[in-house]
């Protein structure tokens, strides 16, 4: 019946907070991975795109650098057409014009090296091995070509990496081919500086892979870096993404070069989404930190009264009489379930106060019934007995009888009063004992012990009789020597005690705890257990009669009341 | 109950906002790196240091170049150690003229907090959290096979080697004299110490020559020696009858390969141990030493006048950068 408080088990107020912010993170989670998702793709195309746009200012600058080439070959081409003497001074004018030529040569039908021009140097007599000419390449090409980088190998102590334009001259010359070795500076250092991103760069290499030009040329050539070039040629120009890289690659207009730009998907678009997860992160945390507010706020406004409305119902619960209700504060719907239990409660102490009165109200009626039920038979013995001692002449006992019961009656009236002096009520029990006297013959006696202090006290009336007739009917009547009866009234601290002693058969306790719990069957016993309901009735459960008896001793009954003086008591 | 869950709650949104405003990382400072080498003079060292250079920018290092006017000053070796210690480098990359007399300055340098990597030739410090550089004992092997591969019968070898302190040096001579030992035909003639300086080179090996006229292999260990030694054999015009062996490249071999007074070059790849060096020494500068091997070997290759224009080694004897301008 007991409510446990501490019961464990999910709270509205938990769920609903459980429920707000988990389903705000559900939405987070969703918004940010699809955000970062289009955040990260979309960062990946412009990584792309500029990275294809640097690729494509690579390429067109390099192409400027081979036009400008093919033009500075035409220009040797026609000088070779010359006279020695104009072709001379051309080609060193052209030398000087042009640092980055380091060599200008010519090559007969065969392939034998006929003429050199450089800038202060003569190449070797024999030359062991030369890389910038190769027959087989210069007979199978149609036009003006470009090698791969080599190192320039016809002068003595010089040893520049160059990559070398060889262009076929007009039939019928002392030379057929006339090749141009470049070395690796303007253009080239153009590239060197070109930067995509923080780590990525650029690249030159030519259709089948070969690497013309890379800013870390030396550390690929001391074995310390590698571009997988072979499947790089084998792309079209185009932008690819291979995992963490991403691939620009362009064909330069009007040559087998192709410019390479490599560039870092990590550092390009990591960094950004890595700022943009922390933005995100922020984000989440305020609207999570929002949520939890609001939560706590409508736990606040609807949990907390209803908390309060529980612990009203549970006290309501516990001492419904001593109850009294204040409504808690919250929302519209609290605040009306509040004032329905407010009203409810007083509904409640209401019914509970009727359902009270009316018990005792019938309890009182059904008293004054049984009041009523005792006397016509007590009556008309007692007027059999008068009429027998008026037959045989004995009239001062039937006046003293007739008197007797007069005070009896007017004492039982009492003007429809329920308490009455404990005189009255002493009066009362001495009138009906000298009747029950006459009439049983003389066979008992009795006597009054009454503490003068009691007197003026008040009493319910008819207290004594029915415990007195009691004793006469079923203790002194079988008893063969004389009964006696005694009756004391005394004052035991606030109480009043009445005690009524008899000498009779005496009761066992079986008929002691029937006399004052059971219906009794017969008439008399309703009076003993008439008194015990009265008294408890009028003053409450530790008030009324105590039966202490034995057998072939006699029977003793103690009325225990408060002092109750005139007027006290009297509304009930 | 109630309020500790509250307290959780708030902790973990604490937490949330926290790591959103605390993603940015603050930029970590330039490591500072010095290299310290023999010398700065030869064409093998220059290429150290493009490598050096070209790591440095990569991993955005502060690095210092530094080495004595000659390569038997380990006195200056150690005054330029202690310098970068005082400079407030945090790593040293050093090649040891000396693994001796070189020791207790690296030591003291570690003692600093700083971190060791040796390249080329290494130092007698158990300090040295990683050795970059060629095996110059298989190096020495090497050289020694390709006399043996290209010349029949008796060889009588002359050894040009420099500082007899100098580890890589001592270490490629065992490596060769291993190696002819080996082949039952070579016996060791003659060695002589020079200075790592081409004109001391070429006149002690020219007195070599001609003191042992027996000689028909001369082996010089490093580039200085090899240099001297080629001008040698040339001036002395024992081109033909002097099989002759030197080690990296130089134009001056180069050239002497073409003209014959060089017969095969060991040609190792000084831009590696540069670049790796420097590497290294950033990765032990940003935690990450425990991914170094104790020794990185970096390539080794012979050069000889049948592939001395084919495309790799024209790789290894070229560098690529010095022609950059």
């Amino acid at each position: 019946m007991k409510r446990d408080i501490s019961r464990p088990g999910p709270r509205t107020t938990t769920i609903l907070v459980a429920m707000v912010v988990g389903v705000v993170a559900i939405i987070l989670c969703c918004c940010i991975v699809l955000f970062l998702d289009r955040y990260r793709s979309a960062m990946v195309q412009s990584a792309r795109t500029g990275s294809a746009q640097t690729v494509s200012q690579v390429s067109s600058t390099v192409g400027n650098y081979l036009r400008d080439m093919d033009q500075a070959m035409e220009l040797v081409v026609r000088s070779m057409s010359e006279p020695q003497q104009s072709r001379d001074e051309l080609l060193s004018a052209f030398l000087q014009f042009r640092p980055d030529v380091v060599a200008v040569t010519s090559y007969s039908e065969e392939g034998e090296l006929v003429e050199c021009w450089s800038l202060g140097r003569e190449p070797r007599k024999e030359i062991f091995q030369n890389l910038s000419f190769d027959l087989d390449t210069a007979r199978a090409s149609d036009g003006p070509y470009m090698s791969t980088p080599h190192v320039e190998t016809i002068f003595e102590s010089y040893y520049p990496w160059v990559v070398t334009m060889t262009a076929p001259l007009e039939q019928g010359g002392e030379a057929a081919w006339v090749s141009l070795d470049l070395s690796f500076s303007n253009i080239f250092n153009h590239i060197n500086n070109v930067g995509i991103g923080q780590r990525g760069y650029c690249f030159l290499m030519d259709r089948m892979g070969h690497i013309m030009y890379h800013p870390q040329q030396q550390l690929l050539y001391a074995g310390l870096k590698s571009e997988d070039t072979a499947a790089l040629a084998a792309l079209k120009d185009g932008t690819y993404v291979e995992d963490t890289v991403i691939y620009a690659v362009t064909s330069v207009e009007d040559s087998s070069w192709r410019v390479v730009g490599v560039s870092f998907v990590d550092e390009l678009v990591n960094r950004s989404v890595r700022e943009m997860i922390g933005i995100s992160a922020g984000l989440a945390g305020l609207v999570l930190a929002a949520a939890l507010l609001t939560s706590w706020i409508l736990s606040r406004m609807l949990s907390r009264p209803l908390w309060g409305l529980a612990s009203a119902m549970e006290r309501f619960e516990r001492d419904a009489d001593h109850f009294s209700y204040r409504p808690v504060g919250g929302t519209r719907e609290v605040r009306e379930l509040s004032q329905s239990f407010g009203h409810m409660v007083l509904r409640i102490q209401q019914l509970m106060s009727t359902v009270r009165q009316e018990e005792i109200n019938l309890r009182k009626t059904e008293l004054k019934a049984l009041q009523g039920q005792i006397n016509p038979h007590f009556l008309y013995n007692t007027l059999d007995s008068i009429a027998w001692m008026c037959e045989r002449g004995r009239n001062a006992d039937a006046v003293n009888m007739v008197h007797a019961l007069a005070r009896l009656f007017r004492i039982s009236i009492s003007r429809g009063h329920e308490l009455i002096p404990i005189a009255k009520e002493i009066e009362h029990a001495e009138s009906y004992l000298q009747i029950q006297k006459y009439r049983y013959k003389n066979q008992f006696t009795y006597e009054f012990d009454v503490d003068p202090g009691c007197l003026d006290y008040y009493c319910n009336k008819i207290t004594l009789q029915p415990i007195i007739e009691n004793s006469i009917n079923h203790g002194l009547d079988l008893l063969v020597e004389e009964g006696r009866i005694q009756v004391e009234v005394l004052q035991d601290g606030e109480d009043i005690l009445f005690r009524v002693r008899d000498n009779g058969v005496g009761m066992s306790q079986e008929q002691v705890d029937a006399i004052l719990e059971q219906d009794p069957e017969d008439r008399t016993g309703i009076g003993i257990r008439n008194v015990n309901d009265r008294l408890r009735i009028y003053f409450g459960a530790p008030y009324g009669l105590n039966i202490t008896s034995e057998l072939d001793v006699g029977t003793c009954v103690e009325i225990r009341m408060p002092k109750v003086r005139e007027g006290e008591y009297e509304a009930k | 109950m109630r309020r500790n869950r509250r307290a959780v709650l708030w902790g973990a949104l604490a937490l949330a906002l926290l790591c959103g405003c605390g993603g940015e990382q603050d930029a970590s400072q330039r490591h500072s790196v010095a290299l310290v080498v023999k010398s700065t003079q030869s064409e093998f060292f220059r290429s150290v240091f493009a490598g050096a250079e070209a790591a440095a920018a990569e991993y955005n290092l502060e690095l210092s170049i530094a080495g004595p006017e000659t390569e038997e000053d380990y006195e200056t070796q150690n005054r330029l150690i202690a310098e970068a210690v005082r400079a407030g480098a945090e790593a040293i990359v050093f090649s040891a003229i000396d693994q001796e007399e070189n020791a207790a300055a690296i030591d003291a340098a570690a003692q600093a907090g700083l971190q060791i990597v040796t390249i080329d030739s290494s130092v007698d410090s158990d300090q040295v959290s990683t050795y970059i550089g060629t095996d110059n004992y298989a190096a020495g092997q090497m050289a020694a096979d390709a006399v043996l591969d290209r010349v029949s019968g008796p060889l009588y070898v002359g050894v040009v080697n420099y500082d007899v302190s100098t580890a890589n040096g001592q270490e490629r001579e065992r490596g060769a004299s291993d190696a002819f030992a080996a082949s039952g035909r070579a016996e060791i003639t003659a060695v002589v110490n020079t200075l790592t300086e081409a004109g001391r080179a070429q006149a002690d090996t020219a007195a070599l020559l001609t003191e042992h006229p027996e000689i028909n292999v001369l082996l010089a260990l490093n580039e200085p020696t090899s240099v001297g030694a080629a001008q040698a054999v040339k001036a002395l015009g024992r081109s033909e009858d002097v099989f002759f062996v030197g080690f990296d490249s130089n134009v001056v071999t180069v050239d002497g390969l073409q003209d014959g007074c060089v017969d095969a070059l060991v040609v190792q790849n000084p831009y590696a141990m540069g670049y790796l060096g420097v590497e290294s020494a950033y990765q032990l500068l940003a935690g990450q030493g425990g991914a170094l091997d104790e020794t990185v070997d970096t390539s080794t290759r012979i050069v000889d006048r049948d592939n001395l224009f084919t495309l790799d080694s024209q790789k290894a004897l070229f560098s690529f950068e010095e022609h950059l301008n």
